[in-house]
């Protein structure tokens, strides 16, 4: 396990575990399993769509005209870059390169929010084109297809819920490199920059499930 | 009119082929569930005494391989299961398939009550009477939440959906009044929403329909509204709210905040029920009762009033009944 | 090496000290007595024990509640409370007791403070990650019984749509955010258990070397991370369709009521294995402990501790045969179900076998696995019932139902808990209980349970409706015989209440391993030392290496 880092690089053992192998072998498996709960949450909430799509098909593609396709393919391509620069992060960690760890890291960060600051502004154009149902002030604009609005409010439930883990994601993100800034982080957490990285992934990762479910294939 | 129940009865009536056959799927599952369970309690029983701590039982290993012991236990009980996996799902089967020619009864369920519909109009409130000797088929849905129709005589339920039809068919074969409930928990009064099936020889269901099937129904059917919407509630006697009772108002005098005095006609009595804030009373109690507006549509109106035209008050002291 | 011939007589409690004589400052759960260092504590075993307390207040919350609702059905006609207070009682009893009782119970208490001691490690995993899954736990139970406080909630533990979404006018909202998040502490439960599973089992133990007990709740996890997720997004859905109207659900939209079904089974069922599954393993150390005798079996109970897991998450519509769903999914849900008897009965049967020719002693924890085993094999069976299709047409939703899921969540997961908690009694708290009061609480739990439930198998098939707060007067007999049968249950469940607290300060202090049973966690102190072990524990050689070791096993070595 150690053999991949460089010198001076490693993982501080906790008091509970035996050796360093199985604390890294524990974190690995420990992120993997809470992924595969991350996963099946959004998969379910994705098949409630595609349900609602073999239900109602032309009201979820009248709906589904409304939503801002380019947006959400540049939001594929920012997340996808930010996958890019974590895994720069963990690459630099590997070698004990802490400045450029944690310059990739800050990338990230900031393409994450760039992701943010894009929805932000989807949503607001999604407003001000009246397609927010559950605005009981504002009337919907496809009122007269009722099942229009599961697909548009799933949508919304969906690319939140999405929010709320890349915000989280970013937050926590930035704690950490304040941390790892730090000197001696590396020879101590290195395995943490390797953990956290495959939560980014799988927030990346969804959304590449999100986007098609929602924008593409009901065009 | 009770259902024929004694006070302890240990096995529920069975009034057609399809019910008398589920009660026999079930008597012999039970045959079944004792011989896989009885053994386990008399060997627990039994080793727990004879194998007790310094007994001089013999405790050599027998020396049976345990594999096949294990299969054997883990097959033979299954597949003896499967007989009735196979029984109930082919009896369930014939129950899903309404031949064509079955008498159709629409059933739509509402918080709390039934109201199903015989094909030649008319209407019944939470009491169902049918024919025997001939297919039923009851098509079912609901107004609000779901609901479900359960009769037990004929060992069958089904759902009531608020955005489709369901179907229940069935077809009994012997007379008597059995219990119609709601099985699918629906709020406050999901316990007080059913009634009484009952099922009658040909003959007398045409009868029924012609004469007591429009009016004995209808304000059995009133005074079911009357409970139904939360009239009894306020207007009982023994009520917090203490509404004026109903009992013997139809056709007498009200006296009217406004000094007017009125006759509790049909119209004036459909007009309060609609409008409780027009018209206020003599009295000076607070108008509390809300406005049924929208709320109620015209034909159950017209129930409810026809049940307060014959809602008389007692002779002395006696709580107050509806004529038949 | 296995034992020959009669064994009577010669098994005496020896209790035998491995290390050196701890000072009563250094165990666990002496050695810092500060609110900080229970509050704050990462030790599993405190943990444990902060778990155990919690749900014993769940319970007795719970069993409130079902004292409301068997006093309310004295008599048929309502006269003792309003609809409305019955509707909220049988809710929070179920709410309470489904999530924040049984889900928890042996898991969280018995599985947080034994599965590192039983694979010979210092702690879980990731400890903080345990202190912070009870927390968790709490603030779900906190919003839960928010709703209760504010005035209850009235649409049944399964929260069925419409009825929680758009017509009950009770207080919904925080009895559904308190069951999402109570569901994170599950997740993270499970999540804790697998890791440390995998990862950190002593050098030599070996997957097949593990107690039964660490098998079902390595199962047990696998429910919690697969399932848990589901009701989560189920219940997000639901929280939106209540305050935003978001149509999924709702039939003026286009939406489907029966769709929350779906996701609200997919998830129940294998749940009710959550609370099965724990129990099982409990049972498994009881029963080879007085009986003396290696587990008969072991292989295909491990085995059959997964093949449960598995199957479990197919047979969810069996919860549904008479809503509509198509006549096919029906068939295979129907027949999936008949599947998923067979390892439980698997796991039965061994437990008699290895009754079989044991050298039996009849304490407290044996006297409840003995219970569980009757009891548990009844109501399972009473589950292919309601898995026969046209039998289920009759039963769905009454009195059978509910005597159904008592005798297996009672009969088993309590009677497991009850044995478990007097099993591992020395072992937590170093004291010993007054057996003499231990026998008789059993027995008198056992017969108020019976007198209980099996009066309510009889109402099922008559007709009876659950979740009714009024019934026909032909029924009132059999349900004050039931409600007869709750205050002997009751006056069951009080006294471990009185006798076990009581030990806490008069109980005879307790030998490491009392009981003479196998396991590594009888190899360390009563109670254990914060660290588990002081010297690394010794793996058996086999599992349940007890002296009478059957001579058909030879052929299974671990």
């Amino acid at each position: 396990m150690s053999e991949g880092l460089a010198d001076g690089v490693g993982v501080a053992r906790a008091g509970h575990f035996e050796t360093v192998g199985q604390q890294r072998a524990a974190a690995t498996l420990g992120i993997w399993a809470w992924l595969i709960t991350e996963l099946l949450l959004f998969s379910a909430l994705f098949l409630v769509a595609l349900i609602t799509r073999i239900l109602h098909p032309e009201a979820t593609v009248a709906a589904a005209k409304h939503l801002k396709f380019w947006i959400g393919a540049t939001n594929t391509v920012v997340l996808i870059c930010s996958s890019l620069t974590m895994s720069m992060a963990i690459e630099f960690s590997r070698i004990g390169w802490q400045r450029a760890m944690v310059r990739a890291m800050l990338a990230t960060a900031a393409l994450g929010g760039l992701f943010l600051v894009l929805k932000g502004y989807e949503y607001y154009a999604d407003w001000a084109e009246h397609m927010m149902p559950f605005l009981s002030s504002r009337p919907f604009a496809l009122a007269e297809t009722p099942p229009a609005r599961l697909f548009v409010n799933l949508y919304y439930v969906a690319t939140l819920l999405h929010a709320v883990h890349l915000f989280t994601g970013i937050a926590l993100l930035l704690g950490m490199t304040w941390l790892a800034a730090k000197a001696g982080f590396l020879s101590r957490h290195q395995n943490w920059i390797e953990v956290y990285g495959l939560y980014w992934h799988f927030i990346d990762l969804v959304w590449i499930l999100a986007f098609p479910i929602l924008y593409v294939v009901n065009r | 009119m009770t259902p024929n129940h004694a006070a302890l009865e240990l096995w529920p009536a069975a009034v057609s082929a399809t019910a008398s056959e589920t009660d026999l799927l079930i008597l012999a599952f039970t045959v079944l569930t004792l011989l896989l369970t009885v053994p386990v309690f008399v060997a627990i029983t039994y080793f727990a005494l004879r194998y007790r701590e310094g007994s001089e039982a013999d405790r050599q290993p027998s020396g049976i391989r345990s594999n096949l012991i294990e299969i054997s236990w883990m097959l033979i009980p299954f597949l003896l299961t499967l007989i009735f996996f196979v029984w109930g799902a082919r009896l369930y089967i014939t129950s899903r398939n309404a031949p064509p020619d079955a008498m159709v009864i629409e059933a739509i369920g509402r918080q709390w009550m039934w109201k199903f519909q015989h094909p030649t109009g008319q209407a019944e409130i939470n009491n169902l009477h049918l024919p025997i000797g001939q297919p039923i088929r009851l098509h079912i849905i609901s107004q609000d939440v779901i609901h479900a129709l359960y009769l037990p005589a004929v060992r069958l339920q089904i759902a009531a959906l608020p955005d489709r039809y369901t179907d229940l068919w069935f077809k009994a074969d012997k007379i008597g009044t059995y219990h119609l409930y709601c099985s699918e928990y629906c709020g406050t009064d999901h316990s007080v929403m059913g009634g009484e099936v009952t099922f009658m020889n040909p003959g007398d269901y045409q009868d029924w329909l012609t004469h007591a099937g429009a009016q004995q129904g209808k304000v059995a059917a009133g005074r079911s509204l009357y409970e139904a919407y939360g009239c009894a509630g306020c207007h009982d006697p023994g009520s917090a709210v203490k509404a004026p009772s109903l009992a013997g108002l139809y056709g007498s005098p009200v006296k009217l905040a406004d000094g007017r005095t009125v006759t509790a006609d049909e119209t004036w009595l459909r007009e309060k029920i609609l409008n409780p804030n027009g018209d206020r009373l003599a009295e000076g109690t607070k108008q509390v009762m809300p406005s049924f507006a929208g709320r109620i549509p015209e034909d159950e109106l017209g129930r409810l009033i026809d049940f307060l035209k014959s809602y008389t008050a007692p002779a002395s002291g006696k709580a107050a009944q509806a004529n038949p | 090496m296995s034992a020959t011939g009669s064994v009577g007589g010669t098994a005496r409690r020896e209790p035998h000290a491995p290390e050196a004589t701890l000072g009563r400052k250094a165990d666990y759960l002496h050695a810092d007595s500060t609110l900080r260092s229970w509050f704050l504590t990462t030790d599993h075993k405190r943990i444990a024990i902060l778990y155990l307390t919690s749900i014993t207040g769940f319970f007795v919350i719970g069993a409130f509640a079902a004292g409301v609702v068997r006093l309310a059905l004295i008599v048929p006609n309502g006269a003792i409370m309003t609809n409305d207070t019955y509707n909220k009682a049988f809710t929070i009893h179920g709410v309470v007791m489904v999530w924040f009782f049984l889900i928890p119970s042996i898991p969280a208490t018995f599985g947080n403070f034994l599965i590192p001691l039983m694979i010979g490690a210092k702690d879980l995993a990731f400890p903080k990650l345990n202190l912070t899954s009870w927390y968790v736990f709490m603030s779900g139970a906190f919003f839960t019984l928010v709703s209760l406080v504010l005035g209850g909630v009235d649409t049944g533990w399964t929260f069925y749509a419409p009825l929680s979404t758009a017509f009950s006018n009770t207080w919904v909202l925080p009895a559904l955010i308190g069951v999402t998040v109570v569901g994170f502490s599950s997740i993270l439960t499970g999540l804790n258990f697998v890791v440390t599973i995998h990862t950190m089992r002593a050098p030599g133990m070996t997957w097949f070397k593990l107690p039964i007990f660490v098998w079902t709740h390595y199962a047990t996890s696998l429910i919690f991370l697969l399932a848990t997720p589901v009701i989560t997004t189920a219940l997000i859905l639901l929280i939106m369709e209540r305050g935003f109207h978001i149509g999924v659900f709702d039939p003026a939209y286009g939406g489907d009521p029966v769709l929350f079904q779906h996701l609200f089974w997919f998830y129940s069922h294998p749940a009710v294995y959550i609370m099965v599954l724990p129990g099982m393993g409990v049972i498994s150390e009881i029963v080879p402990a007085f009986a003396q005798k290696k587990l008969f079996g072991y292989r295909f109970v491990a085995y059959a501790s997964i093949g449960l897991a598995s199957v479990t998450f197919f047979v969810w519509g069996h919860h549904m045969f008479i809503n509509g769903q198509s006549d096919l999914a029906s068939l295979v849900f129907s027949a999936l179900s008949f599947a998923v008897a067979v390892p439980s009965a698997v796991k039965v049967y061994n437990w008699t076998a290895t009754i079989h020719k044991g050298s039996l002693r009849l304490d407290t924890p044996m006297l409840y696995a003995m219970g569980y085993i009757g009891l548990f094999v009844l109501g399972g069976l009473t589950g292919l019932y309601l898995a026969t299709l046209a039998i289920n047409q009759h039963i769905h939703a009454t009195y059978f139902v509910v005597a159904h899921f008592h005798y297996i969540m009672v009969g088993g997961t309590v009677l497991a808990f009850l044995g478990g908690l007097h099993f591992w009694w020395p072992k937590f708290t170093g004291r010993m209980y007054s057996e003499p009061w231990g026998r008789v609480s059993a027995v008198l739990i056992f017969i108020g349970f019976n007198v209980t439930f099996f009066p309510q198998f009889i109402l099922g098939y008559l007709g009876m409706p659950r979740r009714y707060a009024t019934y026909p007067v032909e029924f009132q007999l059999l349900n004050v015989l039931s409600s007869a049968g709750a205050t002997i249950l009751a006056a069951g469940y009080i006294f471990p209440m009185l006798y076990l607290v009581y030990s806490l300060w008069f109980g005879r202090k307790a030998p490491a391993n009392p009981w003479n049973a196998k396991g590594l966690e009888w190899e360390t102190g009563s109670p254990p030392p914060k660290h588990n072990f002081l010297s690394p524990p010794a793996v058996p050689r086999i599992p349940y290496d007890y002296p009478i070791q059957a001579q058909e096993s030879q052929d299974q070595h671990g």
